[in-house]
């Protein structure tokens, strides 16, 4: 990876130098460039709290080096606040990282970004259609999301496959959480972007998740939320799109369902309902593309029918609803999963999509 | 004078044949035994001499040695005890001109005389009489179990003093009759599926499960009637056979476990506690090797209730007998094979809360708890069990609900037909039910039309499913088209036989 000198002092900077975000941002106040900190570091140093540096120019050079070639050998870049393909959206919210470490395919940075995050719990029917939305919105957005279970693995699913997909860690790049998923992030990485603000050895503590969830919003022009608790990380995201400036869309759940009550709040608040990518499309004036419809036969269309009148329906149930026998309703059932039109939601119920 | 007295030792579930040898001699009073005799087989001296004593015999005061040949193999239990003692009274001359040369003595002595049942006289028998010996002695208790041996003559006796009086002639024992084989009707099990409310899916499941001889996991909340749903199962297997009974007797007279019956004629439901250790539940034990839980399941179904609570070693080990129907026992005293051909059928929480999917009350775990929870059960388990069903969590009014549910033995005639279907297709492949089926039988019997082999690419597409899964979901649908009464396998059999692999989409 080449970097123009601007760039490696500020590399320099923010990671061979010891200094805060605070006194870092200081610093390059009161420089006239970061070269000139790199260079005469103990002109301004002094005046930044709690900021260190190698007296020795010719070795601060060599930590920058050794530094790089670390970043090198493990396919890493970093982008800083200077460099071109800094995310411009990132710079207007509020404590604006000033440099990322990146590993994927650095040209999604330049793409419009749109986010769907969800909470680690997320109803069947929630992640089957956040798939469908995050496989939808992909061909014109690269999806920026986390790398949990539930909400934000199922935008994974749909965009991965495309690899318009750019995952944003609560941790360094080397480290990986949840730990289960880390063939995951090394598919994210071959097919998509891996994105942190933090150093590559950094574990994810308590703060980093508000800190990463700042991002996520930053990055995107919108954000989708497909399911929350009253208290929930995907909030988090939502409060930080507001308070940026970005649209809000939410699922809306049944009232009264634990993992939806949060939506439920946001839509109450102004977010705008979601229900088909359409929705999101329209906002932005991007026309989706049809896509070819689906075939069912007779037995199917009858099943899908009464599933969609009463939502979320026991198979048996539903088999007296429809006058087959249970057995054969759970055949007509699994060709709908298998069509993607039907998800099973745990306890032999099932809800079309 | 010597005297050479036939009895039988126990291996796995063959008899060895055991001669007793005793040689009275002049010389000071010496009792010697020689021939690898265990301690238990050491204290029947005492045994013998006082059970002499008391049935009005001598114990002759003589220089004697008693040799059990063959001399290298480990003699183990009371079971010689008889034999050794009619062994006695004949070199000491006691029962003089009784022929006794093609008799087999069986039984334990108490103190007073009496005969006492030993485990392990059904295969001792079967044995024997593979052997040419057709005249037995046994203990009277034994008798059940031994009335089912055609082609012999066998005499229970109550005591040593009633066998001495059938040898001299003065008190002859009656031989046993043979009585033929009934199948149990299940008269004195409680157990039946018209009991079972609700539940259309788990039903379904546990019957096309019978159907093939395919295993089951029922993945529910607690308190929903797993447990219940298993109990039903024997009552839905096909009766069982004479040679099938035969072979199951064995093994339970084996462990000891025979009930009052003296045969096992109804299918065997066996239910190891999840603390059970890997030799309790696949045989073992310190000489002699006793069959463990799978092979008294043989025949029946192993119940696994809680499935993730069990050892994760224990389990594993259970992964080659369910491919082969076979477990092989290494131990000191010898290697024994014993069958385990069992239905495996094993119930679980979906997580460690256990409420995930219920619509009554909320899970409280975390995605990464469940996670953990579910890999407790390994992978390459869990492809050898073919049916994966979730047990509805019942309300109250589904409880008290007085609708009228099919019987066990209404299902039971569906799955005949079934079975019946299959037998007449395997005849000559020497299987017997669809999930025996190995790569040959699938490719002859199980071929998928065109709209098939579409609907299982898209269900691997969609659901993630292991290659090795694919097998395993056309042997179901093979099972639900047999049930079906259908030559080919449709879409709608494949359909429900993915349909039944849940776990590889919560998993």
């Amino acid at each position: 990876m080449q970097y123009t000198e601007e760039e490696r002092a500020f590399i320099w900077l923010c990671c061979v130098a010891e200094a805060d975000y605070h006194s870092r941002v200081a610093l390059l106040h009161a420089a006239p460039s970061p070269e000139a900190l790199m260079k005469e570091p103990e002109k301004y140093f002094p005046h930044a709290a709690g900021a260190r540096y190698t007296p020795d120019a010719r070795k601060r050079a060599e930590e920058l080096e050794a530094f790089l070639s670390s970043l090198e050998k493990k396919g890493y870049f970093a982008v800083t606040l200077v460099s071109d393909d800094y995310p411009e959206s990132l710079k207007h919210i509020s404590l604006p990282p000033l440099l990322l470490f990146g590993k994927g395919r650095r040209e999604l940075l330049k793409r419009r970004k749109f986010c769907i995050v969800g909470s680690r719990i997320t109803p069947p029917w929630a992640e089957k259609l956040a798939k469908n939305f995050s496989e939808d919105l992909s061909e014109r957005f690269a999806i920026v999301t986390g790398l949990a279970e539930g909400g934000d693995c199922a935008a994974i699913a749909g965009a991965l496959p495309g690899g318009n997909l750019i995952s944003v860690l609560p941790c360094g790049l080397d480290e990986c959480y949840p730990a289960a998923h880390a063939s995951l992030k090394e598919q994210i990485a071959a097919k998509g972007l891996l994105l942190s603000e933090l150093m590559p050895g950094e574990t994810a503590k308590k703060y980093s998740f508000h800190a990463r969830n700042r991002l996520l919003a930053g990055l995107a022009e919108g954000v989708l939320v497909v399911s929350a608790a009253v208290r929930s990380g995907a909030l988090i995201t939502a409060n930080c799109a507001l308070e940026f400036g970005r649209d809000v869309f939410a699922f809306p759940h049944n009232v009264g369902s634990v993992h939806g009550e949060g939506c439920n709040e946001l839509i109450k608040k102004g977010a705008y309902v979601a229900t088909r990518s359409e929705d999101i499309f329209s906002l932005y004036g991007i026309e989706k593309r049809e896509k070819k419809a689906r075939q069912f036969t007779g037995e199917e269309t009858r099943v899908l029918q009464v599933l969609r009148e009463y939502g979320e329906l026991h198979a048996a149930v539903l088999a007296e609803k429809v006058g087959m026998s249970a057995y054969e309703t759970a055949a007509v059932l699994a060709a709908l999963e298998i069509k993607g039109a039907a998800v099973k939601a745990g306890g032999n119920k099932y809800s079309a999509v | 004078m010597i005297a050479k007295i036939v009895c039988y030792a126990l291996n796995g579930l063959e008899g060895v044949p055991v001669e007793v040898e005793t040689d009275v001699n002049r010389g000071v009073p010496a009792y010697d035994m020689v021939g690898l005799p265990d301690a238990a087989v050491k204290e029947s001296k005492e045994r013998v001499r006082s059970a002499l004593k008391n049935s009005g015999l001598l114990f002759p005061m003589n220089r004697i040695t008693i040799n059990f040949a063959p001399a290298d193999i480990k003699k183990e239990g009371a079971s010689f005890d008889l034999a050794v003692a009619v062994s006695l009274l004949k070199a000491s001359e006691q029962l003089v001109g009784v022929n006794v040369g093609k008799t087999v003595f069986l039984g334990e002595l108490a103190l007073n005389g009496d005969l006492r049942p030993i485990a392990g006289l059904l295969p001792i028998l079967i044995s024997a009489k593979g052997h040419g010996f057709t005249r037995f002695i046994i203990p009277a208790e034994n008798a059940k179990e031994a009335r089912f041996l055609g082609g012999a003559e066998i005499y229970p006796a109550r005591s040593l003093g009633e066998v001495v009086g059938h040898l001299v002639g003065t008190s002859p024992i009656e031989p046993l009759d043979t009585i033929s084989y009934i199948p149990s009707s299940n008269a004195y099990t409680s157990a039946d599926l018209k009991f079972v409310k609700g539940q259309p899916m788990a039903r379904r499941a546990l019957e096309i499960a019978v159907a093939g001889g395919h295993n089951l996991l029922m993945i529910g909340p607690p308190g929903t009637g797993k447990t219940m749903l298993a109990r039903c199962l024997p009552t839905i297997m096909p009766d069982l056979t004479f040679e099938e009974a035969l072979e199951i007797t064995k093994i339970h007279s084996v462990a000891g476990v025979l009930g009052a019956e003296g045969i096992v004629c109804e299918r065997p439901f066996r239910t190891p506690h999840h603390t059970a250790t890997t030799v309790a539940m696949c045989g073992g034990g310190n000489k002699v090797v006793h069959p463990g839980e799978i092979s008294l399941a043989h025949g029946g179904v192993l119940f696994l209730d809680e499935l993730p609570e069990y050892k994760r070693s224990t389990l594993e080990a259970l992964r080659q007998p369910l491919e082969d129907g076979v477990i092989t026992v290494s131990r000191a005293g010898g290697t024994v094979t014993f069958p385990a051909r069992f239905m495996l059928c094993a119930s679980m929480n979906p997580c460690p809360c256990g409420n995930y999917g219920s619509s009554e009350r909320a899970c409280t775990c975390t995605p990464a708890e469940i996670r953990r929870y579910r890999r407790k059960v390994s992978g390459p388990l869990l492809d050898r069990i073919d049916l994966q069903v979730e047990v509805d969590d019942i309300d109250y009014d589904d409880l008290t609900s007085d609708t009228e549910q099919e019987t066990s033995a209404a299902v039971k005639e569906r799955v005949d037909g079934a079975r019946r279907i299959q037998t007449a297709r395997f005849g000559d492949y020497g299987i017997n039910t669809n999930a025996e089926m190995g790569e040959r039988e699938l490719a002859e019997f199980c071929a998928l039309t065109r709209e098939g082999d579409d609907i299982l690419r898209a269900a691997f597409e969609r659901m993630h499913l292991s290659a090795r899964a694919r097998a395993r979901i056309i042997k179901v649908a093979r099972t639900i088209a047999d049930l079906d009464k259908s030559e080919y396998i449709l879409p709608k059999h494949v359909f429900e036989a993915v349909s039944y692999r849940i776990y590889d989409k919560i998993g």
